[in-house]
């Protein structure tokens, strides 16, 4: 933590709005299939503008303007070769075709578009940036001579500039950002009723400060990825300062004390009253409430502790069944629209812990099973 | 606070910016968005309404304590919305006279980078010709420096009188622009790693130094055709090969003659300076394709070609000293720190 700036490939720009935000740079394994995208576009345009002109050539040889045929398919095909990406990057925003279909773009260095005479100066020092060129009439003495651009010159410069720019980049003034639509919105949602009970014995004047409310975010939207034992393995070096400090039992599920404390900061209203706990009604976990008689529960009947860890004497109130209804994620995202971005991993087989066990609460969590009671 | 609830409030308002990035993405209007109230200047109102909503939001993420994942998908939102509202500056043609006429031919007459790719090309030009002349001095230098076969295909190329036809002509100045202007921006993108640049100024020079004297040689039959084709657009093109070459020094001793400026820095700023100095030579060069393709093959007699290259050398001269010679009111420095960043506005 003792560098300042972060390591990430982000670059902060300040608008006139005097928002300070932040792009993401583009790698070359972003910049190099635009690249070959643009490529094969480019020699597209040239053969279908050879093959229309090689037409148009026989339909008016007859008058004598072949000749004037010929000169323009030299002369676009060196306009095609030479400007298409300083014509396309100027009128399109910054984008070529391959830039677009990648999601890049290019913008100056101060986070302002980029201007015509940057967009040419870059596109036309591309040529140094491709050097050295790879002879191949040097490996077999009858191939043609045939120069392939191997990129070194301008892969070492990306890798040696902080913002990744290759040297007709650097020449311009530019540099490529990650410029990609449909970016979700992640929020949790906490559908385990555990999770606000045990909130609501945090005190009321706790207030969490400003990195441990990122990092509860942070938290949250990443424990669904996690086995129930990984989670608590995380969550226990910042649950054991929690429960000495608010004298929770020993025996408390950490992952859950996280979770509650991640309630209790983004999702909680202050004003709300305490929804209807059910069979947790009077349940304390508290310290000091060990030993007293814990509501319809019964003293040995321990809903927040981690399944694991229990003593064999405990029931199995909290680890009930897995269900084939029970494998809706625990955490949905708000939009409900936009796609999840990969299945849950292991949710409803691995996941056999308290947070699947969220769904109907009056009828699972205080029937033990059967085979358990021994 | 609840921040589920102000999510849930924002989010509304960000999608709707969002489908109007979207809409905006190529051409910049708003009114693919599919919304009515996205026609027009509407439109544009409301997506800097929006945007101006979504930067308020980032810049109180902190106070809100948004969770870290909301903050970089404002950020991202942000950069994209910026992304729309500040569109790429188009090329501005009014301006490029101003360059032709003003900027580049201060900064050729004030730039070392000229006199010294000049003095490389013409020198090593010369050199090459007086070596390739006498064959006494370094025996077999034009045969190595050329190849046999080419010099024996230079002969034959011009044992024949010069007779074209117009339809010759127009093609082959097509040809020319292509094949010598690319030589010329490829010698000026190799510039700003230096050697690459110097070295193809060099082989340049001395190739056609080469070829010049090898043909000036009394017993080569087709010399005096060469010597008329050449005479014409010579001054342009070798003129031009220079200039293009100069223009990628510039850039390239940006890295070593910084000024005082980091290094980075003093690239860009040589980078820029170069540019007009390169929009010349490519007009050089295409003037010179226009003269290669049109005046030095045909039949005109050798007085109107020779008058030709006088004229063109004297509009050369004219350029770079009467038009670059450094103007009282508005010295270089100051024209070039302006020709920098004419996007800054």
């Amino acid at each position: 933590m003792a560098s300042p700036a972060a390591l990430d490939t982000t670059i902060a720009v300040v608008t006139p709005e005097n928002i300070a935000f932040d792009y993401q740079l583009a790698g070359p394994f972003r910049r190099l299939p635009a690249y070959l995208i643009d490529l094969g576009v480019r020699w597209g345009v040239i053969i279908v503008v050879v093959i229309c002109l090689a037409l148009a050539g026989l339909m008016v040889s007859f008058s004598g303007l072949g000749s004037f045929v010929l000169a323009a398919g030299f002369i676009l095909y060196f306009l095609i070769s030479w400007f298409y990406g300083t014509v396309l990057e100027t009128y399109f925003n910054g984008r070529t075709i391959g830039k677009w279909a990648c999601g890049i773009r290019v913008i100056d260095t101060d986070g302002r578009p980029i201007s015509g005479k940057r967009a040419m100066l870059r596109n036309l020092l591309r040529i140094a940036d491709l050097a050295p060129p790879l002879v191949l009439s040097s490996f077999a003495t009858d191939a043609m001579p045939v120069f392939l651009p191997t990129g070194m010159i301008g892969l070492l410069t990306m890798l040696f500039t902080r913002r990744m720019q290759r040297l007709g980049d650097l020449a311009a003034g530019t540099m490529v950002i990650v410029d990609e639509r449909g970016w979700r919105l992640p929020v949790a949602k906490v559908d385990d009723p555990r999770v606000p009970a045990l909130a609501s014995f945090f005190p009321g004047d706790y207030r969490v400060s400003r990195s441990m409310a990122k990092t509860l975010a942070i938290y949250a939207e990443r424990r669904h990825y996690l086995t129930p034992a990984r989670r608590r393995e995380i969550a226990r070096h910042l649950a054991i300062p929690l429960i000495d400090r608010f004298e929770f039992r020993a025996d408390i599920d950490p992952d859950l004390l996280m979770y509650a404390l991640y309630y209790r900061v983004y999702l909680s209203d202050p004003s709300d009253e305490i929804a209807d706990l059910g069979p947790l009604a009077g349940f304390s976990p508290l310290r000091r409430d060990q030993n007293k008689p814990q509501g319809l529960m019964g003293d040995a009947a321990n809903p927040i502790s981690p399944a694991v860890n229990r003593p064999a004497t405990a029931t199995a109130i909290a680890e009930p069944t897995p269900r084939a209804g029970s494998n809706a994620p625990d955490i949905s995202l708000l939009g409900k629209s936009l796609p999840r971005p990969q299945p849950h991993p292991g949710v409803g087989q691995t996941d056999v812990g308290q947070t699947e066990s969220g769904q109907q609460p009056g009828s699972q969590q205080d029937v033990p099973r059967p085979e358990e009671q021994r | 606070m609840n921040v589920a609830k102000l999510l849930e409030k924002r989010r509304v308002q960000w999608s709707e910016l969002e489908r109007l990035c979207d809409s905006m993405e190529v051409r910049g209007r708003t009114d693919k968005s599919g919304f009515k109230h996205h026609q027009g200047v509407q439109g544009i109102a409301r997506f800097s309404t929006l945007y101006r909503a979504a930067c308020a939001d980032l810049a109180l993420a902190d106070t809100y304590q948004l969770p870290p994942g909301t903050v970089t998908y404002l950020h991202r939102l942000v950069a994209r919305a910026h992304n729309q509202l500040y569109r790429a500056n188009k090329f501005e043609p009014q301006s490029w006279s101003t360059i032709i006429f003003e900027t580049a031919p201060q900064q050729i007459f004030a730039d070392p980078c000229v006199r010294v790719a000049t003095l490389i090309f013409f020198g090593l030009f010369a050199l090459a010709m007086y070596l390739g002349r006498n064959d006494t001095i370094i025996p077999g230098f034009a045969d190595r420096m050329v190849g046999t076969e080419q010099l024996s295909q230079l002969e034959e190329a011009y044992e024949a009188p010069l007779a074209g036809s117009l339809n010759h002509y127009v093609s082959m100045s097509g040809f020319y622009i292509m094949h010598n202007t690319g030589i010329g921006l490829r010698c000026f993108a190799y510039g700003i790693l230096l050697i690459p640049c110097l070295l193809s100024l060099a082989y340049n020079a001395l190739a056609l130094g080469t070829m010049f004297g090898y043909m000036a040689r009394p017993d080569i039959v087709g010399g005096d055709n060469f010597f008329e084709f050449v005479t014409a657009h010579g001054p342009f093109e070798l003129t031009a090969i220079a200039l293009a070459a100069a223009a990628g020094l510039r850039i390239g001793l940006g890295l070593f003659y910084t000024g005082g400026l980091p290094r980075t820095e003093s690239i860009r700023v040589n980078a820029m300076k170069a540019v007009p100095v390169m929009a010349a030579s490519a007009l050089l060069f295409t003037l010179a394709a226009f003269t290669e393709g049109f005046i030095s093959p045909s039949p005109l007699p050798y007085v109107v070609k020779a008058v030709w290259s006088v004229f063109s050398s004297g509009l050369i001269s004219f350029y770079f000293v009467v038009l670059g010679f450094p103007r009282e009111t508005g010295d270089l420095v100051s024209q070039s720190t302006a020709g920098d960043q004419p996007d800054a506005a």
